[in-house]
């Protein structure tokens, strides 16, 4: 019981500390809205990678172009690291349809049983 | 689209893919004839189905000669293999696998204490383990015996697995693929299943399924390569391949093919590539092993 008390209160102060960090490194990009921006759509790429791969449908390619946008707003281009992860985010959402759509087995009609 | 011309956009395509194109990429997965019906097919039925598939398309092809992969089918590409084969590239990881297989570990033991019947124990595998349930390849069997001798796991794709598999894979010439589907334990037939499924399913930037290319679009030609019948896609493992400059492992093949398509690879010797090998396996049944091989 206090054990787990204990538990839950270092929880709550790891997540704190977590949470300050996220928030100062948002604040030091605030600057330029173009760079959040950016970093919003790398983040929201980044989610529907996973969300493709969740149904084992990621592409090859979406975490490719993710790692150009990261370098790309690293180097402060941030219109082509929009523009790149924007790519990535279509791709994830795309490849994870690809995969819900065929939760079923669905058989090929060339193949005749 | 028609296969051949999506087939041709493999060779072709190398930009990127617009937004529109991915779009009406996305429309394509309803697309194509697709039939339900066979989906509750026994994995003989499904034997049967490939097996009267490729008859109709080959009909001059005997069923012993599926285990030579592409060469069954093309003449030209067999000329140069024929001639490979004399000199076989694969030879010196026979050797360097029987030193292995002959080495004793740490410990004292062999692998021999693992594996009784070894080394030629290859149409053993893939097997379902009701004990562990899942199933148990070759390669897994081979870490799971270097581990209960306090040995390190070997990697899958490439490096010291490749030559011990290719000796115990020659040892193993002329034994006759038997995949087991156990019907006291439901899982296995959910295995085999779920090796079925991946098989089936469309992966990749480039929508493509195993069977577009080994089913739908065998013989045809995807760049320099003919696409192979998928009876016979396990009887000679490891293969040397050209493109490779070395002998490498079937997951690294399979790995090789998602990428291909732009889809990204699974683990190899994870639960997805087993399932798939179990599969794949079974199709093969009846087939001579006829390992190591050698590919363009
Ligand atoms: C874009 C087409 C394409 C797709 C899709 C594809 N492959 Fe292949 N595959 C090839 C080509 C090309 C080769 C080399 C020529 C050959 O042997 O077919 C090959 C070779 C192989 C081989 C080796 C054959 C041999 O004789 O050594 C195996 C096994 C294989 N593929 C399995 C698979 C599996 C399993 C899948 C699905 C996960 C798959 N392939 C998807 C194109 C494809």
């Amino acid at each position: 019981m206090r054990t787990k008390r204990l538990l839950s209160v270092l929880l709550l102060a790891v997540t704190f500390v977590a949470g300050t960090g996220v928030t100062l490194a948002a604040d030091a990009k605030a600057e330029n809205p173009k760079a959040v921006k950016a970093q919003m759509e790398i983040d929201k790429a980044d989610k529907a990678r996973k969300k493709a791969a969740s149904v084992e449908s990621e592409w090859t390619t979406t975490g490719k172009l993710i790692k150009k946008a990261q370098a790309a707003l690293k180097k402060g281009d941030y219109d082509t690291a929009t523009r790149l992860a924007k790519q990535a985010g279509e791709q994830g959402e795309i490849a994870y349809e690809q995969g819900a759509s065929q939760k079923e087995l669905r058989m090929p009609s060339y193949l005749k049983y | 689209m028609p296969a051949s011309q999506v087939i041709e956009r493999i060779c072709l395509e190398k930009r990127h893919i617009m937004k529109k194109t991915l779009i009406k990429m996305g429309a394509l997965f309803l697309a194509g004839g697709v039939a339900l019906a066979a989906q509750a097919a026994t994995p003989e039925e499904d034997r049967t189905a490939f097996t009267n598939h490729y008859k109709f398309r080959f009909p001059d092809v005997p069923m012993e000669e599926y285990p030579n992969g592409a060469y069954a089918i093309d003449k030209i590409g067999r000329e140069n293999w024929e001639a490979i084969e004399e000199f076989p590239p694969y030879e010196p990881f026979i050797d360097e696998g029987q030193e292995m297989w002959e080495t004793p570990f740490a410990n004292g033991k062999t692998y021999k204490d693992c594996f009784s019947d070894g080394p030629g124990i290859k149409s053993q595998y893939p097997r379902w383990d009701k004990k562990q349930g899942m199933v148990i390849t070759m390669a897994l069997a081979i870490n799971q015996c270097r581990e209960a001798n306090g040995e390190k796991a070997l990697k899958y794709k490439k490096g010291p697995i490749v030559p011990l598999m290719s000796y115990m894979a020659f040892e193993s010439r002329g034994q006759i693929t038997n995949v087991v589907i156990p019907e006291d334990d439901p899982r296995a037939m959910a295995a085999y299943e779920s090796g079925k499924k991946f098989y089936f399913t469309r992966r990749g930037q480039l929508n493509f399924s195993c069977a577009t290319c080994h089913v739908q679009n065998t013989g045809l030609k995807v760049r320099t390569e003919v696409l192979s019948p998928s009876l016979g896609h396990t009887t000679h493992w490891p293969v040397y391949r050209s493109k490779w400059g070395t002998a490498g492992t079937l997951h690294r093949r399979f790995t090789g093919c998602n990428r291909n398509i732009r889809a990204k690879p699974m683990k190899a010797q994870g639960e997805q590539y087993r399932n798939l090998e179990y599969f794949l396996t079974y199709l093969s049944n009846g087939l001579t092993l006829n390992g190591p091989g050698a590919r363009k």
